[in-house]
């Protein structure tokens, strides 16, 4: 396993800007999580690290060998990517064993090292079968075979769970994450979902439009979100956001109502204009909770039920652990917990 | 009960479909069936019989003598010669710079690819006399490399076209896992991209194959020595000299085609599903 070290990392296509100086530090046996919407810029950077794309300024560097100029094959990783990319004319065997085969090991030495690799996976019974009697689960697992045989000192993995279905997906994430666990190999991981990045990674790292918004541990971004984007892309439902003034140690919403700020009344100014976040999880209905807010859709999951209210003329869901009768257009009250509320600067959406 | 749900559904459209297909195959296979009979008959059952009436006695004479007076030794060895050099050659020289053309970076490749449909779109009628002046300045006349070298030039362009076509709609992760495993272009080139090729290189094989064989405008400008003629040729002089003798014509006409049977025959399988590749995502 091996350290990555990205230095103010820029892409260019032309005259666009697509990455604009990226600073990332992954310690040795780190798994990192590059997470954002699409378009971001988080797939190109994961390239840029492979020697896929082009580096057009900065630094990348894989333990202590800046590697901007070596070919992808020298650069000591392997990559997993999202459509599989496995070999359709070769077995399971031989796709794995391929990059073992192109570095000139023996043909025992390969069956040796595809064996243990398989045994790790699971994947002995399917060593003869070509990628196309395989289903998409095993498909993946070939990919990450692929990977590990060659024992490289990282692992790149580009939305490798966008192509399974709900159900294999979570399976798959704990795979990887007992795969990590044994193997301790460095990962570098590219993901759209927000919960694979919550629920994986040991160290988030949010991008937008090409920038880094926040790096940290899930937990720590998702309790303490640097700005409103960080805040709004991490948790599922998302962050609802509200509108509102400072009045007398209170966030007062657009229609009146008041948000009591407990211990945060002291770090805001009287008359303020800011930008009030509640995560779903945290209003509890109250009869005499200081938020009200019009029903305007009930979904129930089974496990939890999750609200769709109108609340100051501003969209919000509530999830409850308690089922509810309810029905669009019933007035509800809620509370809020205390300690769990975000603010953010109205312009600059900063968190305060 | 099984039949007749089968009955029921049986689709109006399919049927006309597979009616006309039936009446396109009769069509072409009925100047076949008149050409194995008359290379079957003698001089006056010819003359006597109707065109589709089997022969009555099968004279395999016509045979024999055909191959001697339309000197096919010669013709058929200088066929053999030229198609099998010519049409593996070709194939491998397209492949190869289709495969360039799709997937190594160059910002020339849109340009050549162009340059290089631009010349499958010139009829080769028109470059005919043009053609003959300059293998002749090469002192090529006569030989089989003057022959090869014109018939490489214009099979390859559309070959390129359509494997270039193929390789673009390769995902691109495919080459790019193979370029972190290690592989050169070469080797992605031979070990992957070639074995998920082989469709579409049978069917551009038999194409290419039925084209150069039956190929006799260029041969007849340029071969002008009646030893170094291809099959076709040797079939024009024959009809010209023994006009009359139907029976041996047209035995000369089976021999010539057997062979592009025989290799259509044995690739057909790939044929068709190479045509068809492509349309789905595979």
């Amino acid at each position: 396993m091996s350290s990555v070290t990205i230095k103010n990392l820029q892409k260019s296509y032309g005259a666009v800007d697509v990455i604009h100086g990226i600073d990332v530090d992954i310690a040795p046996g780190e798994f990192v999580i590059l997470v954002g919407p699409s378009g971001c810029g988080k797939s190109t950077m994961l390239r840029m690290v492979a020697g896929l794309e082009d580096i057009s300024g900065g630094t990348i560097s894989i333990g202590d060998r800046v590697v901007n100029d070596l070919a992808p094959k020298d650069r000591d990783i392997a990559m997993v990517f999202q459509n599989y990319a496995l070999y359709p004319q070769m077995t399971v065997a031989q796709n794995m064993g391929f990059a073992l085969e192109m570095a000139g090991h023996s043909k025992a030495d390969i069956a040796r090292q595809v064996a243990r690799s398989a045994e790790i996976l699971g994947l002995e019974p399917l060593l003869d079968r070509k990628p196309a009697n395989l289903s998409g689960g095993q498909r993946q697992r070939v990919a990450m075979g692929r990977a590990i045989v060659r024992e490289p000192q990282v692992f790149l993995f580009d939305e490798p769970l966008s192509n399974l279905d709900a159900k294999l997906r979570v399976q798959m994430r704990a795979e990887i994450k007992a795969l990590h666990a044994r193997l301790g190999t460095t990962i570098l991981y590219v993901t759209h979902d927000q919960v694979e990045a919550m629920t994986m990674a040991d160290k988030i790292v949010v991008l937008n439009a090409g920038k880094v918004e926040q790096i940290g541990s899930p937990l720590d971004l998702y309790d303490h979100p640097a700005n409103k984007f960080v805040a709004g892309f991490l948790g599922s439902p998302a962050m609802n956001f509200f509108d509102a003034t400072i009045t007398q140690n209170t966030a007062q919403l657009a229609d009146g109502q008041r948000v009591p700020l407990g211990a945060r009344a002291g770090e805001v100014a009287e008359g303020q204009q800011l930008t009030l976040g509640l995560r779903p999880e945290t209003l509890t209905l109250d009869p005499a909770g200081p938020l009200q807010g019009r029903v305007k859709l009930i979904e129930p999951t089974g496990s939890e039920t999750f609200i769709a209210l109108d609340i100051a003329g501003q969209d919000a869901t509530v999830v409850l652990k308690d089922r509810l009768e309810a029905a669009a257009g019933d007035m509800l009250r809620f509370d809020v917990t205390q300690g769990r509320i975000h603010l953010f600067a109205a312009q600059s959406g900063l968190a305060l | 009960m099984k039949q007749m749900i089968a009955a029921t559904r049986r689709d109006p459209v399919l049927m006309g479909l597979w009616l006309s297909l039936l009446v396109f195959a009769l069509i072409w296979f009925a100047p076949f069936v008149f050409i194995v009979f008359t290379s079957l008959k003698s001089s006056p059952e010819i003359m006597t019989s109707g065109a589709f009436t089997p022969p009555g006695a099968l004279v395999t004479q016509n045979y024999a003598t055909a191959w001697n007076r339309g000197g096919f030794d010669h013709a058929f060895f200088n066929s053999v010669f030229v198609t099998v050099i010519k049409v593996p050659l070709g194939l491998m020289i397209a492949a190869l710079s289709a495969y360039a053309l799709a997937r190594m970076k160059n910002r020339w490749n849109k340009l050549v690819l162009l340059f290089i449909v631009f010349g499958t779109m010139i009829p080769f009628q028109v470059m005919l006399a043009p053609l003959f002046t300059l293998v002749n300045s090469l002192g090529l006349v006569d030989t089989y490399l003057g022959l090869i070298l014109p018939y490489l030039a214009f099979g390859i362009p559309y070959q390129i076209f359509i494997l270039h076509s193929f390789f673009k709609s390769v995902p691109k992760e495919l080459s790019e896992a193979a370029l972190i495993d290690g592989a050169s272009h070469f080797t992605t080139f031979r070990r992957i991209f070639l074995p998920i090729t082989l469709p579409v290189m049978a069917a551009l094989l038999i194409l290419d194959f039925v084209a150069t064989w039956n190929e006799f405008a260029m041969a007849l400008v340029i071969l002008q020595d009646a030893d170094k003629w291809t099959l076709p040729l040797g079939l024009m002089s024959f009809q010209g000299q023994f006009s009359n003798e139907y029976g041996q014509l047209n035995a000369a006409i089976v021999m010539t085609v057997l062979p592009a049977v025989l290799v259509y025959l044995i690739f057909q399988r790939y044929f068709v599903s190479g045509l068809t590749s492509g349309a789905v995502k595979g």
